[in-house]
């Protein structure tokens, strides 16, 4: 058996295989290696710190759980992501049956208040460090819907297509793109806030 | 501008169109001011995204994070059935079905005595030997016939389903 040093030192494709004959210590060499990534990822959709630990947490469960049926189509990490996210989607399901619907949302869903915004003219984070435009997109992103936050983060940071994102988030690709083309609006309409904010 | 334009220029951008459909919007932007500055927009909010993905770390050290994870796997594991618990099981998969068999033959060579040719072939007894099964039996001597129903018995049934249940739990614990 090899040790922690040792795993540390091999590539994710063998510290797969090891850990699919059962091996824990490369598993666990996996889980340090992209636990940040994974809880990024739990975090930009539910935006709750406990929740997304426990989130993160649970989807290295289930890919112990599964790890034989990885075939290595995609990378670790991106099957690893994609767990989070259907964990991620379940429990926002969940929690969106608890709550009522804010008046703000119903006017995204009915559509049309995209279209009240202004066109950003400027490109808000020209001149910006990386560091700031991360925080600025971040605060920007806890500023939408679930629904809109989740749309835009399946499309820019996943890179799935329509199709898929209708799929995994239970509506029609009509629906995804309108609410892709509102989430993108509004946050052109937030970034060039927060600039107008700085400038001021 | 239409809303049918304004998602088309979206879709053209996330690469979503066909050819014909891709030269119309084109054909938009180079026509069309409103769109050229909704399409130059969404391209810049697009790529702000895609470079820029938000970074974090884990509120937690490696150390408590694993354990965590570590725990609900091992809780999760089925703890494997000791030996002997599996072996009994195992005889009363076997046993029950072969009781059954048993007393089904018992009854088919008292009935082939029953239409022989002996006398005293009618003297034959049904015997059931299962404690799961229970049987009656009628005889006809004008007809020549003899019926056997046989049917489980439901307390039996309802203890074997208890006594399973209770198996489970000790397996479980």
């Amino acid at each position: 058996m090899a040790t922690k040093q040792e795993h540390a030192a091999l590539s994710d494709e063998k510290l797969v295989r090891l850990a699919q004959r059962g091996d824990m210590l490369a598993f666990e060499e996996l889980v340090a290696r992209h636990r940040d990534k994974i809880y990024a990822r739990a975090f930009s959709m539910v935006r709750n710190e406990d929740d997304a630990v426990d989130l993160s947490q649970e989807a290295w469960v289930k890919a112990w759980q599964r790890l034989k049926q990885f075939q290595g189509e995609s990378s670790f990490v991106t099957w690893m992501t994609r767990i989070v996210i259907n964990l991620c989607l379940d429990h926002l399901r969940k929690a969106k049956r608890h709550r009522a619907e804010s008046i703000e949302l119903m006017e995204e869903e009915s559509g049309g208040v995209e279209r009240q915004m202004p066109v950003v003219q400027i490109n808000p984070t020209e001149g910006l460090e990386r560091g700031e435009i991360r925080q600025r997109i971040d605060k920007a992103l806890g500023q939408l819907s679930y629904e809109h936050r989740t749309v835009l983060i399946l499309h820019e940071f996943e890179q799935l297509e329509y199709k898929e994102i209708a799929k995994r988030m239970q509506c029609s690709i009509g629906t995804v793109m309108s609410r892709l083309f509102y989430a993108r609006r509004r946050m052109a309409n937030l970034l060039a806030s927060f600039k107008r904010e700085e400038l001021s | 501008m239409s809303t049918e334009l304004e998602l088309k220029l979206q879709a053209f951008l996330d690469g979503e169109l066909s050819g014909r459909e891709a030269r119309e919007v084109t054909a938009a932007i180079e026509a069309d001011t409103e769109a050229r500055k909704l399409f130059a927009e969404l391209k810049t909010t697009a790529s702000a995204l895609r470079d820029n993905e938000p970074q974090l770390t884990v509120p937690e050290s490696r150390e408590f994070y694993w354990s965590k994870i570590e725990r609900a796997i091992e809780r999760s594991e089925p703890e494997p059935v000791a030996p002997m618990l599996s072996f009994w099981i195992g005889l009363r998969r076997i046993m029950v079905p072969a009781a059954g068999v048993a007393l089904v033959l018992f009854l088919g060579i008292a009935s082939l005595r029953m239409n022989s040719t002996d006398p005293l072939g009618h003297l034959a007894e049904v015997e059931n030997l299962s404690e799961h099964m229970s049987s009656f039996s009628f005889r006809s001597q004008s007809h020549n016939m003899f019926v056997v129903w046989l049917h489980e018995n439901a307390d039996h049934q309802a203890a074997g389903e208890s006594e399973a249940a209770d198996l489970e739990d000790e397996i479980i614990q």
